[in-house]
């Protein structure tokens, strides 16, 4: 008798165990698309045997425990050639806008617009009485301080609008860090039951991955399972159940927007100590490579207008008076590409342009020479490259950056690709695999109520004997 | 290796993203004929293409320079041959009437007034304009250059045009030189510097030069000795005649004429005589002058053809760095069209069957 009604206990073990199975068959399934999922697995265990005299009778199987397949070093991959990815992807993004800013491809942009300047030098030493030459001079100076300005301007909306990102990033970040401090809440919780959180553990995977595309992040695990996230070199962003937020905002000395970490005393200034991530692309291109441009506009506008000044304070206009200031002078290099434009008196009366070198000769094109001259003059770089070369230089420069960062992103991009392959071949769920083990536990299922049912006969059997 | 629903997914995400931008990527090309849309499309030949633009720009501004300057040379050339041509008239005249043989006094009055008319059409001619410019006032180009006696308004001014990066042309010829024969060398008169200042030092250098010229031309004229014929009517100047010291320079020519004038009025044989040598002096004076313009006028011609030359080349360097290959992109755009019907369809069936469909 204990045996047939051991045969039905094992056959309503292996039900329910094929229905876990199943179960676990089907939570795969749904979360196929499941971002940062890893498939499951029921580990099934035969259970402790019976010894009968000489004989073990098998007693079955059990549902041992769920398990993720996972490969955590690969995790940590991923999650760090994420903060590579994040990096080169916010650098591209930037450098391609401010690539378009020295594009002259298919619009006028500030190589044209010099050039037009002293040529337009040239036409007024070819007649230097002539009202209309005179006001092609004025018109060229104007459009060309206004290019200077231009290149300003869309450097800066630049550098406002990756203010902006950060801002943004570092909102989303507080919300992530809140995140994984409250799923290693959850993961103790479980884990202390000695059950894998294997949902939580994926979704804490897949929220420091998206942490480190944002920020440069250090993190490891604690032997409670908890993990501990540290931005920059000392921001701790989540420390067990507990997280820290991030600010972004401008300060009083800068008027960019800078990152600060917000501990338990005085918040942090900490950005200089982002590298990585969307946040460190950001900054670097900001900082960095901007600056670097603003920096070689202002000086290219600043010699320019000294340059011309020079000549024409010198020179006698049309009235025989002498030469004033041409451009507004800049007080020093620093913004002068901003602030650069032509002089008033001039702009209203363009008879005070100074062509000449002597006074009360109207033909005399001699000034209007040595500035139209000062094109092919090497005036930049301590006097080893013309304003032409400078901004060619700058321009070339420009767009083999943004080249090299366009071919690290998309190497960057290849290494993210393949790794996703990799963790996809491990951790990925395949709808023939889950509907070949789908078939495999309904036949287990079915097999098992085939036990029970014969079981049942045999009881039924063993209860008719007597009728017999 | 083992192959997950989402790699398969991904793969062709991946494969068709990018066949998709290469096909944007040659569409552009095509659509703009350019290989190069931005500079990091190749940074290098970028910087490139907008130095030979700058130079392009460069070329052809020079290029309206030699027109203007051309312009301007031929000018002043046709002037001057009108100016020899009635230069030798007057020589025609003076030898008809430097004898008895075919002059007397009333032939001379006659000639007097023909002279007369040479004078007014030499005056005329210095006062010559192209546009609303005067071409002999050197700088002074709104000021007219001689008035009826003669005397000089303008200036040395030579007024430079850029053909080239590097090189200037004067485009003028002052009246002081070839009507005046000033600073044509044995006169002590101190030239203007011939090269064009381009930076301000030179500038500078230039302005100062000019000054220390004016003061020592104007002492050398007030140490010259005046030389006044009996008859002159006009007032006396350092170019009258021939610097009775050096003996060399230069001939005013309305002196010159006019003096004929005089001496034809007054019957003096001697005095038209005398002109002859100076008219001879006049005339070389204008072929001088007038050979010194047409070697700049061939100057110029010159640099143009180089500059047209350079104009085509440049273009053809431009072209080479930044334009498509018609052919290449056409070629490119078919084989990528035929890669991504053939990632389409090899996407199909990599996405479609499922085990799911054949449990049925």
């Amino acid at each position: 008798m204990s045996k047939i009604s051991a045969m039905m206990d094992t056959g309503k073990r292996s039900l329910m165990n094929s229905q876990t199975a199943l179960q676990t068959v089907g939570h795969n399934i749904a979360n196929k698309s499941t971002e940062g999922f890893s498939r499951q697995r029921v580990e099934l265990l035969s259970n402790q045997p019976i010894g009968e005299g000489n004989l073990q009778i098998g007693m079955g199987a059990r549902a041992g425990v769920v398990t993720r397949v996972n490969n955590p070093w690969l995790e940590k991959q991923i999650q760090k050639e994420g903060m590579n990815m994040g990096f080169h992807d916010s650098r591209a993004d930037a450098l391609g806008r401010v690539e378009q800013i020295y594009n002259e491809q298919n619009n006028k942009g500030l190589n044209q617009y010099m050039t037009d300047f002293f040529n337009s030098f040239r036409e007024l030493s070819n007649n230097p009485e002539s009202l209309a030459s005179r006001t092609l001079v004025r018109e060229s100076a104007v459009a060309m301080s206004k290019d200077f300005g231009r290149v300003v301007g869309q450097l800066k909306a630049v550098q406002e609008d990756l203010d902006g990102q950060v801002k943004t990033t570092v909102n989303e970040i507080n919300q992530l860090t809140k995140e994984i401090a409250q799923l290693n809440e959850k993961i103790q919780m479980i884990e202390v039951q000695k059950t894998p959180a294997n949902d939580e553990r994926d979704r804490r995977d897949l929220v420091l991955k998206k942490l480190g595309e944002k920020i440069d992040i250090s993190w490891a695990e604690g032997r409670d399972g908890m993990v501990t996230v540290t931005a920059g070199r000392t921001g701790i962003l989540v420390s067990g159940i507990g997280s820290s937020e991030l600010k972004a905002e401008q300060t009083g000395s800068r008027d960019r927007v800078e990152v600060f970490f917000v501990g338990t005393g005085t918040p942090a200034n900490i950005t200089d100590q982002i590298t990585g991530g969307r946040i460190g692309g950001a900054l670097e291109v900001r900082d960095r490579v901007i600056e670097d441009l603003l920096n070689h506009v202002d000086n290219m506008a600043y010699t320019l207008a000294k340059e011309v000044n020079k000549a024409h304070i010198e020179g006698f206009d049309k009235s025989g008076r002498p030469g004033v200031l041409f451009f507004e002078m800049p007080e020093q290099s620093k913004g002068a590409a901003s602030v650069i434009g032509l002089n008033k008196t001039i702009f209203n009366d363009v008879g005070r342009i100074a062509a000449g070198a002597q006074s009360g000769a109207t033909g005399d094109n001699t000034v209007a020479n040595v500035i139209s001259s000062l094109q092919h003059r090497q005036v930049m770089d301590g006097g080893t490259s013309t304003l032409d070369d400078y901004y060619n230089t700058q321009v070339g420069q420009i767009g083999a950056i943004s080249q090299r960062a366009v071919k690290s992103q998309e190497s960057q991009r290849n290494v993210m690709n393949q790794l996703t392959n990799i963790r996809e071949s491990i951790s990925g769920v395949s709808l023939d695999e889950e509907t070949t083990k789908m078939i495999e536990f309904q036949k287990t299922y079915d097999a098992s109520a085939r036990l029970i049912k014969t079981a049942d006969e045999m009881f039924d059997t063993v209860l008719n004997l007597k009728r017999l | 290796m083992r192959i997950a629903d989402k790699m398969s997914f991904n793969q062709v995400n991946q494969n068709l993203t990018k066949n998709r931008s290469d096909m944007a990527d040659l569409q552009n090309q095509a659509a703009t004929q350019k290989r190069i849309n931005k500079p990091s499309d190749d940074p290098l030949a970028s910087a490139r293409v907008l130095a030979s633009r700058t130079e392009e720009r460069g070329n052809s501004q020079f290029i309206k320079n030699i027109n203007n300057a051309r312009s301007f040379l031929e000018f002043s050339d046709q002037s001057l041959g009108e100016l020899s041509e009635i230069l030798v008239r007057a020589k025609e005249l003076a030898v008809s009437q430097s004898n008895d043989a075919s002059g007397n006094e009333e032939t001379r009055l006659v000639t007097a007034s023909e002279i007369e008319q040479i004078y007014n059409q030499a005056i005329q001619i210095g006062n010559r304009k192209l546009g609303e410019r005067y071409v002999f006032g050197g700088y002074k180009t709104q000021t007219t250059p001689f008035n009826q006696a003669g005397e000089y308004f303008g200036d040395d001014g030579d007024m430079k045009i850029q053909t080239h990066k590097d090189s200037f042309v004067a485009m003028n010829i002052p009246g002081s030189k070839v009507f005046l024969g000033k600073g044509l060398g044995g006169d002590g008169i101190v030239r203007a510097r011939y090269e064009a200042p381009t930076t301000v030092e030179q500038l500078k250098q230039f302005q100062k030069e000019e000054q220390e010229r004016e003061e020592i031309n104007r002492e050398v004229e007030s140490n010259f000795v005046e030389t006044r014929g009996p008859a002159s009517e006009r007032r006396s100047s350092r170019f009258d005649k021939q610097d009775p010291v050096t003996g060399g320079g230069g001939t005013n020519i309305f002196s010159t004429i006019k003096d004929l004038e005089i001496s034809l009025r007054t019957n003096d044989k001697q005095g038209v005589q005398a002109a002859l040598d100076t008219l001879d002096q006049a005339i070389s004076q204008v072929v001088l002058t007038r050979s010194e313009v047409g070697s700049r006028i061939m100057a110029v011609n010159n640099t143009m053809d180089s500059l047209q030359k350079a104009v085509v080349d440049n273009k053809v360097a431009a072209s080479q760095l930044e334009d498509a290959d018609a052919f290449q992109v056409i070629s490119d755009i078919n084989k990528t069209d035929s890669t991504l019907k053939a990632t389409l369809e090899t996407s199909g069936k990599l996405i479609q069957p499922s085990l799911l469909d054949f449990l049925r």
